[in-house]
């Protein structure tokens, strides 16, 4: 609200098609960081708000979505503004004042963007120092579309992510697939590893205190490659409740509820596709 | 030649173990410790031709010392001269944190030894004896005092927890830094790779006097110097207590000369350019 | 098998398992007529650990008993001791010879139930013989104690000195051959025979063991609060650390250096010499201890020095004087240092004989005689003379 950069930068407001401020950049960069397996991400702004997808191997996308009221200022001069940047270096930009957790001290973000082949401005101020970040962008890729709707979700569950942070922190890391069974009948949801010492299963009872919402119509197991699902465990840190969804053609939606610093709510969904080689045990 | 010391105040003890720190937490495999009656010094003194950098500490030994007692080499050189490891240094005074005594004395053992007593809060003796060279007499003009550079701008230094968290993330974008600062107050760091430029500018930071200001610079005209940030790093890692006073000395494309005084430890840091 | 553990005792069981994966990273289990037997052995069989759960931790267990012991990877079942402690409730262990087939149960808070099925090798008895109860030197501790004593040596040390006489015991940093004298830092902490439950000692003498090991028990030792008891008789043959109650036994059993080897240590003290007296802290006299270092360590005038010499030369100069003062000894170290150092653990004897190694060339159907194991190890040494 108080950002000293404000007056200097009102002038170049016109070359702008994309101006966002956060009186908090941590709102900002802890849901990036969710989302921080890969270098390459697409920033897709629209009048709703911005929306950051990361993709690893055509299988696996990850999308943040920061809704245009959580920023104190959201300018767009187009329906959609794209363009694509470098998530690890755009971190260590947001977070150059280290990203204090300390109550009272908070790192003030303006983001800018003028168009096509020009950087992502960020002017960042902590204390009255003031640091300015020119990044260098892409024209962005078009990202996968996983047609994942939700008239074709067969099975869907609602946790309470404490439960199952828990059983991710121990996953077996030797499995290569991490397999989901969801079924109205015996056992639920399970979670199932199968590694070098042996197999492991997580069974969630469907009247657990942790299950906000069962709904399986259908018994469905489904494998997913283990390194692509690891990755999310970042965003079910963050989160405190996680929705996990598949549809009738296996593919996996998690989309996990997060609560920033201000106590408003955000959203990380990860899509992947299920393992074809993995066949049902 | 003869060296002892003994601290039982548990305020100078905690006070000893965080400035010896400060000293010990560089990266390098050993420094000099110059022992005279009033002072301890911890040198490091790397070629600067060869892009090393330099460090000069100085300790006055009434600050923390309950006792003090030191023989020189001889009369007129009533100074000792040890190389150490700071590795093994900071290993012998990490156990101190919950210690109420320390003493340290030079013996002789398997080698030439700092041997550190320790009487932890349980009342048990822990003993260290941590290895150190001799340094003879005729080496000892390497480890004088450092001349103040004729420096271009004088500087004080913001806040060294935000500098060290400037510092840190830029390196994580780029080896080099290029520090500049004027003579109004302001300092910049900078980076510049193919994928981000950044910039950080620090204001109204203030300039030390040095007495004669005799100099026509212009104070808004930034003198520059471009820096491994590793160099930087080390030097800003391990000062989690900001000193009374932190300044910066700039030869323009040449030389950093860092100066952090707490009110009893100096510590003096040369950071030379590279190309 | 089949057998159920609950509440605190899951906790007891999951540290086991942690401590016991310090040492290897495989786990034997056994069920026995009286409770169950988890052992680990490392990979140069100089380190063996064994816990015994009697039959009051595993409540409602329906003990076959089998001649054979399983061997498996169990980490997995109690990766996370935080979560494990807050959340398991309860956990089942069954044990199914036809599929070869161990599986953890842990029933949690909240309904959750995680299984491990693991499978497992069927091995030949693993089982170290060692006899404590006849040791000279035994002495009994509470964890704290050694906890306090290992946190002044830094984590990478691999081998630690401990020394005794009637009435105190010394723990120093042991330094490897290979390593240079004067880069070698020393620790050393001295314990009084007070701060124990039990000290008695029959041969003064100094043994040099693993650390690793025995911060795997002390990490079970102080979370469990059960003293330590350490048995000993010489070097090279091994020492045996214990912690027992009512409900379990625990043993770690770990090879010591060989005397051969302890007294080409440049910096250990051998077991005849006398021990220092220990450091009288606050009353000590100034000039009682000031050894006076050799004033003429620039001998030479050195005002002829007219090149700079190079800064080796001053670290030359005084080992050429301390070693006039250290007299021969020094000698005939400097001779050691050449030999290439292996493996830390080469040093160590094996505990064992072929029990559970692949080429049985003596079948160890009996029980040998601690004496035997150990006096059959000493080859490495005849091979260093």
């Amino acid at each position: 609200l108080n950002m000293p950069l404000s007056t200097q930068s009102q002038t170049d407001d016109e070359f702008y098609v994309f101006v966002a401020t956060l009186d908090n950049a941590r709102n900002l960069s802890n849901l990036l960081k969710a989302i921080a397996f890969k270098d390459h991400a697409i920033f897709t702004a629209t009048p709703n708000g911005l929306k950051v997808t990361v993709e690893d191997s055509k299988c696996m996308q990850a999308n943040a979505f920061i809704q245009a009221d959580i920023f104190q200022e959201f300018t767009i001069k187009d329906d959609l503004v794209g363009f694509q940047v470098n998530l690890t270096v755009l971190l260590d930009c947001l977070n150059i004042f280290g990203g204090s957790t300390v109550p009272g001290v908070s790192t003030a973000l303006r983001m800018c963007y003028v168009g096509y082949g020009y950087p992502l401005t960020l002017f960042l101020e902590e204390g009255g120092v003031v640091t300015v970040c020119k990044i260098n962008t892409q024209e962005p890729e078009e990202p996968i579309d996983f047609e994942f709707c939700s008239s074709n979700v067969t099975n869907k569950v609602i946790l309470q992510s404490e439960s199952l942070k828990d059983a991710f922190s121990e996953l077996d890391m030797t499995s290569e697939v991490l397999q989901i069974t969801m079924s109205p009948a015996q056992p639920y949801f399970r979670l199932s590893t199968f590694g070098n010492s042996g197999n492991a299963h997580y069974d969630y009872p469907k009247d657990s205190d942790m299950m906000e919402l069962f709904q399986c119509t259908k018994t469905q197991t489904n494998r997913y490659k283990m390194s692509l699902l690891k990755p999310s465990t970042k965003a079910l840190a963050l989160s405190c409740k996680v929705s996990v969804r598949t549809d009738n053609r296996g593919f996996l939606s998690l989309q996990y509820l997060v609560r920033n610093d201000d106590g408003q709510i955000c959203f990380v969904e990860y899509y992947c596709c299920p393992d074809e080689e993995g066949e049902e045990e | 030649m003869k060296f002892r010391g003994k601290i039982i105040d548990v305020a100078c003890l905690n006070h000893f173990t965080r400035k010896s720190h400060i000293c010990s937490k560089t990266l390098t495999k050993t420094c000099v410790l110059r022992l005279t009656p009033d002072n301890l010094f911890f040198i490091l003194s790397e070629k600067v031709a060869n892009g090393g950098v330099s460090m000069w500490c100085e300790l006055a030994q009434a600050n923390f010392f309950d006792e003090y007692q030191m023989e020189g080499v001889t009369q007129e050189d009533n100074e000792i001269c040890l190389e150490v490891a700071p590795e093994n240094l900071a290993r012998a005074l990490k156990t101190l944190q919950n210690a109420k005594a320390l003493k340290v004395k030079l013996t002789k053992k398997h080698c030439p030894c700092l041997t550190i007593p320790t009487l932890s809060t349980v009342s048990r003796v822990v003993m260290h004896d941590v290895p150190v060279d001799v340094i003879p007499r005729k080496l000892w003009h390497e480890f004088k005092e450092p001349h103040m550079p004729n420096f271009d701008v004088s500087i004080y230094l913001p806040p060294l927890k935000t500098l060290k968290n400037v510092v840190d993330r830029m390196k994580n974008l780029s080896n080099f830094l290029v520090l500049e600062a004027n003579m109004s107050g302001e300092m910049n760091l900078k980076i510049e790779t193919d994928l981000v430029s950044v910039t950080t500018h620090f204001k109204d930071l203030g300039n030390p006097p040095w007495g004669e200001d005799g100099s026509q610079r212009d104070s808004d005209a930034m003198a520059q110097a471009r820096l491994d940030v590793r160099r930087l790093q080390q030097f800003l890692m391990g000062q989690q207590v900001n000193p009374t006073k932190a300044l910066c000395n700039l030869v323009h494309q040449r030389l950093v000369h860092l100066i952090l005084l707490h009110e009893d430890v100096s510590l003096q840091y040369f950071i030379p350019t590279v190309a | 098998m089949d057998c159920v553990v609950t509440g605190g005792n899951v906790k007891v069981l999951a540290k086991a398992v942690h401590s016991l994966s310090r040492i290897g990273d495989e786990l034997y289990v056994e069920p026995q007529e009286d409770g169950l037997a988890l052992r680990s052995v490392n990979s140069s069989r100089s380190a063996y650990a064994c816990f015994l759960f009697s039959p009051q931790v595993l409540k409602f267990c329906v003990c076959t008993n089998s001649t054979k012991q399983h061997k498996l990877s169990v980490q997995s079942v109690f990766r996370s001791l935080a979560t494990l402690e807050k959340t398991v409730e309860k956990c089942h262990i069954k044990l199914d010879e036809q599929k070869s087939r161990l599986t953890f149960t842990l029933h949690c808070k909240h309904g959750l139930v995680k299984t491990h099925n693991l499978s497992f090798q069927d091995s030949e008895s693993l089982q170290a013989v060692f006899d404590k109860d006849s040791s000279a030197n035994i002495f009994r501790a509470q964890p704290r104690l050694l906890v306090d004593t290992v946190v002044h040596f830094p984590p990478s040390l691999e081998e630690i000195t401990l020394s005794v006489s009637d009435d105190r015991m010394w723990f120093k940093n042991h330094v490897e051959e290979d390593a240079e004298p004067s880069k070698a830092m020393l620790t050393e902490l001295c314990l009084s025979s007070d701060e124990f439950d039990h000290f008695s000692v029959q041969t003064q003498n100094s043994i040099t063991f693993c650390l690793k090991e025995l911060r795997g028990l002390l990490l079970f030792a102080e979370s469990t609060g059960l003293p330590i008891s350490i048995h000993f008789d010489e070097p090279g043959s091994p020492v045996v650390l214990s912690v027992t109650d009512s409900v379990l036994d625990g043993n770690f059993v770990l090879a010591t250096l060989s005397d051969e080897n302890n007294t080409h240590k440049r910096n250990s003290r051998s077991c005849t010499q006398p021990l220092p007296p220990p450091d009288d802290f606050m009353n000590d006299d100034m000039d009682s201890y000031l050894i006076a270092m050799d004033t003429s360590i620039v001998p030479e005038p050195s005002v002829t020095a007219s090149a700079p010499l190079a800064r080796a030369e001053s670290s030359k100069h005084s080992s050429v004087n301390h070693r006039t003062q250290q007299h021969s000894e020094d000698e005939n170290e400097t001779d050691e240092t050449d030999h290439t150092a292996g493996p830390p653990n080469k040093k160590f004897c094996s505990l064992f004989f072929g029990s559970v190694l692949p080429p049985p060339s003596q079948m160890s159907t009996q029980p040998i005689t601690t004496q035997e194991v150990l006096a059959s190890d000493s080859e490495e040494e005849t091979q260093l003379e």
